[in-house]
């Protein structure tokens, strides 16, 4: 029995002593770590690395909405799956740009003679895709920039296609507005640079005389990963605004953008828009009126805000009078942005389908074989299918793409010829 | 005489020791798994270091210190191809931190709850649901989140935060729900079963006399834990929490879904409700899309700062623990 300090004042013994002495060793790392910490943040505020916020540092300081809107927080509307249809003939595999994912899933379906198959993984990795010959064909809504045609390898180079055509449109969420608004270029600069942060600022309210605007924070969101979409926009900022143009360019990769929230797809920037009040966004047209997404008329050149539809995208291709380059040379400077037409959309795009010139050169050194016989006659086959006007193409109006006018289909059939000629035997 | 002894030595046909192969395959059996395992490990750093040698050439030191992480365009405004890890890092041990400062006091609570206070009939099912939910996979966790927890946050929670504790300065900016905060707390509620098996298990452990000791000398039930069950306890917690902590270090899928996912980062979050990446994060997002060579070899080399940042964590733990180990060995009863 040990002896305790009360029995005879003899001090206690060393075991009670140590024991006493371990205990408190917690303590000491738990003090040791808030003494560190404090001084890391007295020192970061005293530098002026941290910054206390007064409560009016952010003009925008919207009410807390506790108005959930009905569509908010529901899951994202599926993805349209491809029926199942039996294998049939060859598999020809493409990947790249959501933008024109809708239309490839009705093509998977509608499209017989073979199976196609794509996956939507964003414009800039089905360039990569492409360039690393892991693809039969790319899908991008941006052209290839001269970086990624200096990786190419093989001769005769890759060929672009466009197999149809849409446009960006800047969705929003607010649950109190039923009307349309209108944004011009500057605008929507502002929101994305971080200068308009507030939807009832007076440059929103002069475009939108009439509406009442809340009195809430913009919250912006944008692609997280590499697209041709964000491509289309920030092309289309850079024109309209001399600050974007000039601190943030235009480019398929999101750091183009100094603010907001990151959704991976155009679906999910449609999600996260539509469950998110006072959120706004851009995305392609069809994910805009198959998902029920209020979007926005934009300004044109000629001083008329344009509600994009089928209608006035087709006819900001045609008056767009772009010429196209070789089907394998450089197309980064074909765009049919700010059509001069007075009913033109101003945002309006071409979507391409990417595919090397040369089958049989794009075959050597791949093994196993890169495009076989059977599957180059498929590829044929399946693009000619997509850009025919009275198969691919009669499908895009009820999925809300814009059919490609009589003289893009002459084009790509000319290309589409040039590389049937090099199907390997 | 023979029929006297009661053990009669065992004739040589009928006991024969075992071969000496038999005893040699069974260690080559067991081992070779061993070695499996030891090798793996090495071709995970040795695969790491290769694929990070470019960055490590062409950045140096600086892939520590830079504090953006911008794609190679060809944008003339931007062309990039910068890459640095301090964001990130910063982001992770920020989400970490913040996630075991939210996790450790309810998983202590709910584990002194369950072996001192609680009725002995609810011990048993309470403390499996616990551990039910640690076996809950990480994606659910996310999509839970997503689904169910932004929302709340970005219309009650945070402007609660916000009108109340702004003066702090770090609920500053617009309440997006998607953001750091949500992320530690998704972190947090998956960091809490973990932390509460262990702690529970090794607070159980500790022997009746010592808290009956603690009882007959008048102590309240918050200093018999205190005094007899948790300095005894100490290493089993403080293992759990390392193992929160690596768990909450290491999640990818559900912090993705929540942080927000900017492009553009800026040194250090400026507030809780900032969009942000944890190094875990970036990869998910940048691997599909790596926009030049150097952007894959940068990413490997994140990689391979969080390997070594867990391991070393492991290692600083296992020397605390020990330490835990030899003061408790002291206290006995």
């Amino acid at each position: 029995m040990a002896p305790g300090p009360t029995e005879s004042g003899k001090p206690p013994t060393d075991e009670i002593v140590h024991r006493r002495g371990g205990g408190h060793t917690g303590l000491y790392v738990v003090v040791a770590i808030v003494v560190v910490l404090a001084v890391i943040l007295s020192g970061a505020y005293a530098t002026g690395y941290l910054k206390f916020a007064s409560k009016s540092t952010s003009s925008c300081s919207g009410p807390a909405s506790s108005v959930v809107p009905a569509n908010s927080g529901q899951p994202a509307p599926a993805a349209p799956s491809p029926a199942f249809h039996p294998e049939s003939g060859q598999t020809v595999s493409g990947a790249g740009s959501t933008l024109v994912q809708p239309l490839m899933a009705t093509w998977e379906t509608a499209y017989t003679n073979n199976t196609l198959y794509y996956s939507g993984v964003g414009s800039t990795a089905g360039i990569n895709d492409i360039l690393g010959k892991t693809v039969d064909f790319g899908a991008s809504d941006a052209p290839m920039n001269p970086t990624q045609r200096s990786l190419i390898t093989t001769p005769g180079g890759i060929d672009t296609i466009p197999e149809s055509a849409g446009a960006a449109v800047p969705i929003y969420n607010l649950p109190t507005v039923g009307q349309t608004l209108k944004f011009t270029g500057a605008v929507l600069a502002g929101i994305y640079l971080g200068d308009i942060t507030n939807w009832n600022n007076s440059l929103l309210q002069v475009a939108n005389p009439g509406v009442v605007l809340p009195n809430a924070c913009i919250i912006v969101v944008h692609r997280s990963d590499g697209s041709g979409t964000t491509f289309v926009f920030t092309s289309f900022l850079s024109k309209e605004n001399a600050t974007w143009n000039q601190t943030r360019g235009f480019s398929t990769q999101p750091t183009v953008f100094p603010i907001g929230i990151g959704a991976k797809g155009n679906g999910a920037v449609t999600t996260t828009v539509k469950s998110t009040p006072y959120a706004i966004g851009y995305v392609d047209i069809n994910y805009a009126l198959s998902n029920g997404v209020a979007f926005g008329a934009v300004q044109n050149p000629k001083g008329n805000f344009i509600l994009a539809s089928l209608t006035n995208i087709a006819s900001a291709i045609n008056d767009s009078n772009v010429k196209f380059p070789a089907a394998n040379g450089d197309w980064y400077n074909v765009s049919v942005l700010n059509a001069p037409g007075a009913q033109d959309y101003p945002m309006a795009t071409l979507t391409y389908v990417l595919v090397y010139a040369n089958l049989t050169a794009a075959d050597v050194g791949t093994s196993p074989t890169y495009i076989t016989h059977a599957v180059g006659e498929a590829l044929v086959d399946v693009l000619k299918w997509m850009v025919n006007e009275t198969e691919g193409q009669s499908y895009s109006a009820a999925a809300y793409y814009v059919p490609l006018p009589a003289w893009v289909v002459a084009s790509d059939m000319a290309t589409i010829g040039s590389i049937a000629k090099t199907i390997p035997p | 005489m023979d029929s006297d002894n009661p053990f009669p030595p065992p004739s040589s046909r009928r006991h024969r020791r075992a071969p000496k192969w038999a005893d040699f395959t069974f260690l080559l059996l067991t081992g070779w798994g061993a070695v499996l395992v030891l090798a793996l490990l090495v071709a995970l750093f040795v695969g790491f270091y290769i694929g990070s040698q470019t960055a490590i050439h062409q950045l140096g030191f600086r892939f520590l210190t830079n504090t953006v992480w911008l794609a190679a365009t060809d944008n003339p405004v931007l062309p990039g191809n910068v890459y640095g890890v301090e964001p990130v890092l910063v982001g992770t041990l920020l989400t970490s931190a913040l996630a075991l400062l939210l996790a450790i006091p309810l998983s202590m609570g709910a584990a002194i709850f369950l072996t001192q206070q609680a009725p002995l009939s609810i011990r048993g099912p309470v403390g499996q649901l616990i551990e039910l939910l640690a076996a809950i996979p990480s994606v659910i966790y996310g999509f839970w989140g997503l689904i169910v927890l932004v929302p709340i946050m970005r219309a009650n929670i945070e402007p609660a935060l916000a009108s109340g504790l702004y003066w702090t300065g770090w609920f500053s900016g617009t309440p997006t729900g998607l953001d750091v905060l949500t992320a530690s707390v998704v972190l947090a509620v998956m960091v809490i079963p973990t932390i509460t098996a262990i702690s529970r298990d090794s607070m159980a452990a500790v022997p009746v006399s010592q808290k009956e000791a603690a009882i007959s000398l008048g102590a309240t039930d918050w200093e018999v834990t205190r005094n007899a069950v948790l300095p005894y306890a100490r290493g089993g917690v403080f293992a759990g929490i390392i193992l929160g902590l690596g768990r909450a270090m290491g999640e990818t899928m559900a912090v993705t879904m929540v942080i927000g996912n900017p492009s553009y980062l800026t040194p250090y979050p400026t507030s809780l409700f900032s969009q942000y990446q944890t190094i875990a994060s970036l990869l998910a997002t940048r691997f599909a899309e790596y926009s030049s060579p150097l952007e894959l070899s940068s990413l490997i080399e994140a990689g391979l700062v969080l390997l070594l940042i867990t391991l070393a964590i492991n290692v600083v733990a296992r020397g605390v623990l020990s330490r835990f180990q030899r003061g408790r060995g002291v206290g006995r009863e």
